[in-house]
């Protein structure tokens, strides 16, 4: 599989990339687990939520 | 026996030498073949280096993907330490207080709380503003210039507290028509500065600043 070659030479062979790929693989990690889970527990509140309920209070 | 030799020491050894250097042979279970295990090898094609790359791909993908989300854990419990020691809400919607200075005629000191202590703020009249400004600095028991108190030269904003022992001064008292401490009788100009008694410093001046509509902002 040519991806895999490609991942290695590019990302993991040199030790100061594969670092730089952690660093920015986990800010990218963070911001799309943290937008998942906002939106798994947004959906499952639906309709409890203060936006949902703002137009019958103000 | 001598091409074994020669094959462990191309060099060859000496001739004394020679009894260290035993061929393996076995003695017994001789009948025992070699379990072929080529079945169980890595295949051994001749893109080997291809291969080689792949493993190692996905050893490095395995230890990075770990790295990542130790990494995010760490983050986390760092930020939730230091995230514990600043100050909670309740305690921040306290250290500021909004003041409207529009309430406040000239020449009075109104007290407000702030952060526990008492705060005064003064609506100066020209009168006061020109002596305090015309003060010689070199007389003062805390020499400090009446510009580098105020902000507005109007507005005079300190914290009630005598430097002395702590008690709450009297507005529009004593020998300068400051404020006057009633425990020992300290005396204290419009500007809150130390002039006679046992006090050993000026009073305190908050951080404050000046919004929108005469709006005084302290803390």
């Amino acid at each position: 599989m040519a991806l895999g070659n490609t991942v290695y030479n590019l990302l993991f062979k040199k030790t100061s990339s594969f670092m730089l790929t952690v660093a920015v693989g986990a800010f990218a990690f963070e911001r799309g687990f943290d937008k998942l889970t906002d939106y798994v527990w947004e959906s499952h509140n639906k309709g409890k939520l203060w936006r949902d309920i703002k137009d019958k209070y103000e | 026996m001598q091409r074994l030799v020669q094959m462990v020491n191309p060099r060859g050894l000496c001739q004394n030498q020679l009894h260290l250097i035993r061929p393996l042979r076995m003695l017994a279970h001789s009948d025992i073949r070699t379990p072929d295990f080529s079945k169980y090898r890595r295949d051994r094609n001749p893109d080997k280096g291809q291969e080689e790359t792949q493993r190692k791909a996905f050893t490095y993908m395995i230890a990075g993907g770990s790295s990542v989300v130790g990494m995010v854990c760490a983050k986390s419990v760092v930020n939730q330490f230091i995230s514990s020691m600043s100050a909670s809400a309740d305690v921040l919607a306290m250290a500021t207080i909004e003041v409207d200075l529009n309430l406040i005629p000239e020449g009075q000191s109104v007290t407000f709380k702030w952060r526990g202590k008492p705060l005064f703020i003064r609506h100066r009249t020209q009168k006061e503003i020109d002596t305090e400004q015309n003060t010689n600095i070199s007389q003062l028991r805390d020499p400090q210039a009446d510009s580098d108190r105020v902000k507005d030269p109007s507005w005079l904003v300190i914290i009630g507290i005598c430097t002395h022992l702590g008690c709450v001064p009297i507005a529009n008292a004593g020998d300068w028509g400051g404020y006057y401490c009633p425990c020992h009788g300290s005396h204290y100009d419009a500007s809150g500065r130390i002039r006679k008694g046992p006090a050993p410093t000026n009073m305190e001046v908050p951080p404050y600043q000046f919004g929108d509509e005469g709006i005084l902002i302290v803390g």
